[in-house]
């Protein structure tokens, strides 16, 4: 048996790659699918750890995961075309009402 | 033979997930990321989740990713980063910090050891098997589910309200 | 007998009061608050006869009532009572009080006519009589104190009648702000005094509880006769309170060290002088030291202090009042060495002495300052003496009765005047010969400063002739001669041989009367000769020399004395003397706050904060930059940090 820790690491290593996707691409999209990767990430770790306690409770959980964002992602991807309606892009900087 | 499957597909995911993010073309990232997804759909079997590995290549490789192909393509929003960046200089500061969190992650794992797993039980082998997830998840986890249903609702109208093209007044 | 009626004894204050109230609500008109004014405070005096007589023929059974009318602090540890004293000390001064008070009232209708602030005025003076009565009447020092910030009030206001005048107004300011001093002391020993027997009121009463007894703390005087360690010096508590008590003295009744206000109050109107601060206000410092006489008797000490601090004071005025050209500067002056006299006299033990000089001088000073207001009136509002002069021809009854004053004033045989200060006098020529030849001194420069100012007032011819004078309207003159009448009769109670004022003070002051023997007699007789021709020589002198007194010439002996007489006419020069060594630095320290401290420290702090803030909320407003990955990055710094937290503590 492969032992956990070598799922937590990989889950580890992909989490942080999904956060250097989020903080250096622009293009909303790739930015939401590092958020994807960071969400598959955290069920990979979820479903090692389940795994490792022989128990259903995570894999559960994870399923939840998958519904809760297949959700986020429809709405996401809804709230990017309106975005791209009103500015014409999809790069998040030229997305920035919001300084102070 | 387990192990050398998952330092395999393992390496499927992770050259995935930073092709993903490096490639400079939106197309090419989605289908990168449906790489890497596939590859943990693979993980999801060697960790006995038939269920969720069914799943996983369902909803996330069927469903989303076709779903942001589909966007990608609405807005032809292939390459949208060519102009200069305006916040440059956060990007040491990321790569610094990423570094530190995978330190971190490390430093953990290095902690808990890495004694391999017992063998399950004939019984064990089941968690994952989709009768046994049925029957948690219509008993234990009802209400958590129906919570879902709502929650996909809300999306589906969420998303019509916000793509609904309003007349304007005149 | 008083017993049955004495409901009457808390409406001696409570008339004036409600005078106060209605003037200050109610009445719009002169006429009607001149009246109201009148009125109540004549009910008042009424009313302190009718007590007065009630209380001297049950007199025997109870040496004093004690009339609680409610609890003002009940607090378990500190009770006073709203309560009011009406035994044979407080009864002469209420009777005094709202005797000259009533016939300063009817005065001022007169001599306030036309006055821009007529009910101002008389609410004002209504209200100074209620609170003197309060102060009088008082059973317990903190009831005392309300009487005595009330009166200062009072004075402060009244003073500052004319507020349009610069000089009122820094006069009114002085008199409040010199009086503070003093009040100080007076807190400070009221703090100690229930420090050390955990009460205020002056005699034991009924515990509110109606059990036990509320203990006073005269009638404790054992709590004050510990001694306590003074650096270099131990010295027996009751000298402690007692000094700190003569601290306030010295500001309410304008001694040495603290007169200089009492001079610069003559800016408020005329008839205020005579009842504040000649007759009533400025006396209850000596009324006080009277109230306290058991503590005082412990202290040898504090009584010498009160007898030099007198003696000082006494010769202090004198001389200042030979040097004045102010008509009531003049007679400023002579109040303060006339209180100087009445607090020798405490000095001296001779408490009985002390409160007839007081009786006598606050009504033959009144008549000689209501007199000085009629020769104002007379004189379109000029105060110059230098400008006057003939003044009897047009002035019959005001130089009549002025004189009568001015004779009691200089000790002349039979007037009231005599018998008060001879008394004093006998007292100290028994007792201290150094003092007894200050004041000896000093009632000889009474008699000279009196006669100056009869000749350059009264004599020769009027000497400007830019106003008309005439004699003031009845209202004015009815007053003069009561007060005149008054001045004359009032040392009978008080006779040598006789010693009226003496008995019926026992039960308070348990003093012995004077002996009366052949030496006093001689000492009367020598004192009486020499003030009658130190007066009449001073009289001469002046009437002859007056006609060449021109606005801004100097005093026939300036050419003499010269210096001299120019630091008596500064009076001593204490005002230059407090300018230099307070007010100055004062100012030097204020004009450093003002101009570098406040501006450089104080708004140079507040002017660091503002930049300090503006650049911190500059910065983290830069952070807030609007980019999505700017705020993930922050996030992720959080997330970092917080793992790191964990990593490190759960190992």
């Amino acid at each position: 048996m492969v032992p956990t820790t070598y799922y937590v690491l990989l889950s580890a290593a992909l989490f942080v790659l999904g956060v250097l996707g989020v903080l250096l691409r622009r293009n909303a999209i790739v930015l939401f699918m590092s958020v994807e990767l960071m969400l598959n990430a955290a069920n990979l770790a979820l479903v090692a750890f389940a795994r490792e306690r022989a128990s259903t409770d995570g894999q559960v959980l994870v399923f939840f995961v998958i519904t809760v964002a297949a959700a986020e992602v429809a709405v996401g991807l809804a709230l990017l075309v309106a975005i791209f309606r009103s500015k014409r892009t999809t790069d998040v900087d030229e997305v920035h009402a919001l300084n102070g | 033979m387990e192990l050398a499957i998952f330092i395999i597909t393992a390496l499927i995911a992770l050259v995935g997930a930073g092709a993903m993010i490096m490639s400079r073309n939106a197309v090419h990232s989605a289908l990168f990321l449906l790489l890497n997804f596939a590859a943990i759909a693979i993980l999801y079997l060697l960790l006995r989740a038939p269920f969720l590995f069914a799943v996983q290549l369902i909803v996330y490789t069927g469903a989303i990713m076709v779903l942001f192909l589909f966007v990608v393509m609405l807005l032809g929003a292939e390459r949208a980063e060519d102009e200069r960046d305006a916040i440059a200089w956060q990007k040491p500061l990321a790569i610094g910090l990423s570094v530190i969190l995978f330190i971190e992650a490390l430093i953990v794992s290095f902690r808990n050891g890495f004694a391999a797993l017992p063998e399950l039980s004939a019984e064990a082998e089941q968690i994952g098997a989709p009768e046994t997830i049925g029957q948690v998840l219509f008993s234990k986890y009802l209400l958590p589910f129906e919570i879902t249903s709502i929650i996909l609702l809300v999306a589906i109208i969420g998303v019509i309200v916000l793509n609904q093209r309003r007349k304007t007044v005149s | 007998m008083l017993e049955s009626v004495s409901f009457i004894i808390p409406l001696l204050p409570l008339l004036p009061f409600l005078g106060f109230v209605a003037n200050l609500l109610f009445i719009r008109n002169e006429r009607s608050a001149g009246l109201i004014a009148t009125a109540t405070v004549g009910v008042s005096f009424i009313l302190s006869l009718v007590a007065f007589i009630l209380f001297a023929m049950g007199g025997g059974s109870r040496p004093y009532l004690d009339l609680v009318t409610w609890y003002w602090i009940n607090t378990g540890a500190l009770i006073v009572p709203f309560g009011f004293l009406y035994d044979s000390l407080s009864s002469t001064m209420t009777l005094l009080v709202t005797g000259v008070g009533t016939l300063i009232h009817i005065y001022s209708i007169g001599y306030m006519h036309g006055d821009k602030r007529p009910v101002r005025y008389f609410a004002y003076l209504n209200l100074f009589v209620a609170m003197m009565l309060t102060l009088v009447l008082a059973d317990n020092l903190l009831l005392l104190f309300l009487g005595w910030e009330g009166v200062g009030l009072c004075s402060f206001l009244l003073i500052g009648h004319w507020f349009e005048r610069k000089s009122a107004r820094a006069a009114a300011v002085k008199a409040f702000v010199v009086n503070r001093i003093g009040d100080a002391g007076l807190l400070l020993a009221m703090m100690a005094i229930f420090a050390l027997t955990g009460s205020l009121t002056f005699y034991s009463q009924t515990h509110p509880s109606g059990e036990g007894v509320l203990p006073g703390f005269l009638d404790s005087t054992s709590s004050f006769s510990a001694i306590f360690n003074f650096p270099g010096q131990p010295m027996v508590l009751a000298t402690a309170v007692t000094f700190l008590i003569l601290i306030g003295v010295t500001g309410k009744s304008a001694q040495f060290p603290l007169l200089v206000w009492l001079p610069d109050a003559m800016e408020g109107p005329t008839p205020v002088s005579a009842l504040i601060h000649a007759a009533t206000m400025v006396t209850a410092g000596v009324y006080l030291l009277l109230r306290v006489e058991p503590l005082l008797e412990m202290s040898s000490g504090t009584r010498a202090w009160i007898l030099w601090i007198g003696a000082l004071t006494a010769i202090i005025g004198a001389t200042a009042a030979l040097a004045q050209w102010d008509i009531k500067r003049v007679l400023a002056y002579s109040t303060v060495s006339q209180l100087g006299f009445m607090v020798v006299a405490v000095g001296l033990g001779a408490y009985t002495a002390a409160l007839f000089h007081l009786l006598t001088h606050g009504v033959f000073k009144a008549l000689l300052f209501l007199g000085s207001g009629s020769v104002i009136h007379a004189a379109g509002d000029e105060q110059d003496m230098r400008r006057m002069g003939g003044l009897r021809k047009a002035l019959p009854t005001t130089f009549w009765t002025y004189m009568v004053g001015a004779l009691a004033l200089a000790g002349i045989f039979p007037l009231a005047g005599f018998w008060s200060k001879d008394e004093i006098i006998a007292h100290a020529f028994e007792h201290n010969i150094i003092v007894f030849g200050v004041l000896f001194v000093a009632s000889i420069l009474t008699a000279l400063y009196m006669g100056r100012q009869i000749a350059l007032v009264f004599f020769g011819e009027q000497r400007d002739h830019s106003y008309h004078p005439h004699e003031s309207p009845k209202l004015m003159t009815v007053p003069l001669i009561i007060l005149a009448v008054g001045t004359i009769i009032a040392g009978v109670i008080n006779l040598p041989g006789s010693h009226f004022l003496n008995t019926w003070l026992q039960p308070v002051i348990a003093e012995e009367a004077a002996p009366f023997g052949t030496s006093e007699i001689v000492l009367a007789i020598v004192t009486t000769l020499i003030g009658a021709a130190a007066f009449y020589l001073s009289w001469r002198f002046y009437n002859e020399r007056a006609a060449r007194l021109r606005a801004n010439s100097n005093d026939p002996i300036y050419r003499g004395t010269g210096a001299i007489w120019e630091g008596f006419n500064e009076g001593w020069y204490l005002d230059g003397f407090y300018k230099a060594a307070i007010v100055q630095p004062f100012r030097s320290v204020a004009n450093f706050i003002a101009q570098v401290f406040d501006p450089r420290g104080i708004d140079g702090l507040v002017d660091g904060i503002v930049r300090s803030l503006n650049g911190a909320s500059n910065g983290i407003g830069r952070i807030q930059n609007g980019f999505l990955r700017t705020y993930a990055l922050v996030f992720l710094i959080g997330v970092v940090l917080i793992v790191g937290y964990f990593v490190a503590v759960n190992r």
